[in-house]
């Protein structure tokens, strides 16, 4: 049982992950080919998976309605979107488009599932003006910073801001908003912003390497 | 009286100087210098994957303004036009490969061809016919027709610098997996998102209601989620001791089926298998947005005590911990995306940043073998922050000095190929 939960999958991991690893360094068209066929297996993995995760939306919505939780009246629309998108995909044979008509299929994606994908995106910008809100509250030197920087990108940003400063300070000629608010875009959040990624590009390196070798295990569980 | 006398002999010398003048040969700027084609050369393109020709012949004099040279190449009887260029133009300082692989200062006329570009049934090892043309008004020169096949390498030098860095990290990854073996003890900083884990679960013990966990919108093959697996089964150890809910919406169905024998596995290290159930982990939608709607919802109606964001986050970061903040619950979040971090940052309570979301796992393990992978994080670190301060005095140095071998030597080591 040990061999086949622990030493063959590790033995996989292994030799695939060198094999991957090499194909960066090796310019040769088998390794171009070994890469095509791993995209294309993983691909396949991904369309049993998803079989999987259908049931698995199935049942825990059923259990939900069967049970009469909280909320299961919202399980129903699961069903209901899901014969309101597959049938008529059925009927239409998977064609969005019959000519220069929609079908059932090509109607329900753009105006239903195009439409409520765009809500769910604009809601973004009500969360943005709450989550900066929250951010502006001052209650620490980090929140201080935080907020001069955004107050100085807004002003250099949005056009009124920009006439606001011209009218304070435009007498000086010393010092362009707009110039300032691009020199914290280019300097400190860049800057920063190297930081992070070259941390996470090592972190990256290291939990590689710690798969192919086999000292990370716990994403194939313990036996 | 002198005056006079003399002005018949300056006429006299200025016209023989004239006379002198006319009888000089041309300068050699007038005369069309032939180039000289006895240096072309056919190879294959090398550190490639056995697409391309390398053609070179000497650059010279001849390469004067609005001469232009032409480039053939033949599969069988007729040529076919590859490239045409100003005289001046396409030398080998021109060819994007590192010093250790490519000479840059030679003076030579370098024309990398892409052969599927040219010939439909191009094959690999069939050699072609190349030749080149030297046009500069009426004066005409060609070369000698050259075969070459071009074939793959085994070996692209231009990573070795790439190559080399990743055989120091795995040395210095195995040394410290090995001192930790013997040694153990290590020293690793308080990372307070992480710490906050055990403040989330219990508060949720308390409170009686559920732990939410995301894994993001990676799939399994993103290193961000295996890392935010490794947390899960932390995560999910500590709500089967406390016996809290926990729920693991996913957007990646191969990520379930992972998550599922992570928590299961979780569940049976702290003897709790009885309390774990099947649908701790759930499928909701491979669409990004109705993914966070769901998620959203779920958040809003059973209003969690805890919610975990940790793996590969984009627009829907905000969506989903905004929510998550709405209702109270305390969150912890890290994501490997540097433009999602801001909004996690103003809307989580915890934010893992950079190299911490790799970092967790072992550092909630307390597995000495995983910790001792950290030291490598933190070697990687101080190499980088060395390259940065060394990289940027020699690149000054060599500006200041007008050391261009330096600057170019620098720039390569420092560049991926």
């Amino acid at each position: 049982m040990t061999l086949i939960k622990k030493h063959i999958p590790l033995a996989i991991c292994f030799i695939v992950g060198l094999l991957t690893l090499s194909s960066y360094y090796v310019p040769t068209q088998s390794s171009e080919k070994y890469v095509e066929t791993m995209n294309k297996w993983e691909n396949i993995v991904a369309g049993f998976a998803f079989l999987l995760g259908l049931f698995s939306l199935f049942f825990s919505h059923t259990r939900k309605i069967t049970r009469r939780v909280d909320g299961w009246g919202y399980s129903l629309f699961v069903f209901v979107g899901f014969l309101a998108m597959v049938v008529p995909a059925i009927v239409s044979n998977g064609k969005q488009m019959i000519g220069a008509d929609l079908t059932g299929l090509g109607w329900g994606y753009r105006f239903l599932f195009n439409a409520l994908s765009g809500t769910m995106f604009s809601v973004l910008a009500f969360y943005i003006v709450s989550t900066a809100y929250r951010a502006f509250r001052i209650k620490s030197a980090q929140a201080g910073v935080l907020f001069a920087a955004a107050l100085v990108l807004m002003l250099a940003k949005v056009p009124l801001g920009q006439m606001i400063w011209e009218g304070l300070f435009g007498w000086t000629g010393a010092w362009d908003i707009a110039q300032i608010g691009q020199w914290l875009m280019d300097v400190p959040a860049v800057a920063g912003k190297r930081g992070i990624m070259m941390g996470l590009a090592i972190g990256g390196i290291v939990t590689a390497l710690k798969i192919i070798f086999g000292i990370e295990r716990q994403y194939m569980g313990k036996d | 009286m002198l005056n006079i006398r003399i002005i018949p002999v300056v006429f006299a010398v200025l016209f023989a100087a004239s006379a002198v003048s006319a009888a000089t040969p041309a300068s050699p700027k007038n005369v069309p210098v032939k180039p000289d084609l006895s240096g072309f050369e056919a190879k294959d393109m090398p550190y490639d994957k056995g697409e391309a020709v390398l053609l070179s012949w000497p650059a010279g004099p001849a390469d004067v303004p609005g001469a232009v040279w032409q480039v053939y190449a033949a599969s069988g009887k007729d040529w076919v036009k590859a490239d045409e260029f100003p005289a001046d133009k396409k030398l080998a300082a021109d060819i994007e490969l590192p010093f250790w692989a490519w000479d840059r200062h030679a003076k030579l006329h370098v024309v990398q061809l892409d052969m599927p570009g040219l010939f439909n049934d191009f094959k690999i090892g069939t050699e072609y016919r190349f030749k080149v043309k030297y046009v500069n008004g009426k004066e005409t020169a060609e070369s000698p027709e050259l075969p070459a096949a071009p074939k793959p390498n085994l070996f692209n030098l231009a990573r070795l610098n790439n190559l080399l860095l990743l055989i120091v990290t795995t040395i210095v990854f195995f040394w410290t997996v090995s001192h930790a073996k013997r040694k153990g003890g290590l020293f690793i900083r308080r990372i307070a998102g992480l710490d906050a884990i055990d403040e989330a679960v219990g508060r949720a013990t308390e409170m009686g209601r559920p732990i939410f966990y995301s894994t993001g919108i990676g799939s399994m093959s993103a290193v961000p989620t295996i890392a935010s697996t490794s947390i899960l089964s932390e995560v999910a150890k500590k709500v089967a001791a406390h016996d809290t809910q926990l729920k693991v919406p996913h957007f990646d169905p191969i990520v379930m089926t992972v998550s599922k024998e992570i928590v299961k596995q979780a569940y049976a290290e702290s003897n709790r298998s009885d309390s774990y159930r099947d649908d701790i982990n759930f499928f909701v939608s491979q669409d990004q947005f109705s993914f966070a709607a769901s998620v959203d919802g779920m958040i809003h109606r059973e209003k969690p005590a805890a919610c975990f964001f940790i793996g590969h986050f984009m627009a829907e970061s905000l969506l989903l911990a905004e929510v998550g903040a709405t209702t109270g619950a305390i969150q912890i979040a890290g994501t490997e995306q540097e433009s999602q971090l801001p909004f996690f940052f103003t809307s989580c309570d915890y934010t893992l940043i950079g190299e911490e979301l790799y970092a967790a796992g072992a550092y909630l393990s307390k597995e000495p073998m995983l910790q001792s992978t950290l030291k490598v994080q933190d070697f990687g670190k101080a190499f980088v922050m060395l390259s940065i301060v060394a990289g940027s005095a020699l690149l000054l140095a060599g500006t200041w000095f007008k050391m261009d071998t330096l600057v170019t030597v620098v720039k390569h080591l420092f560049k991926a190929y």
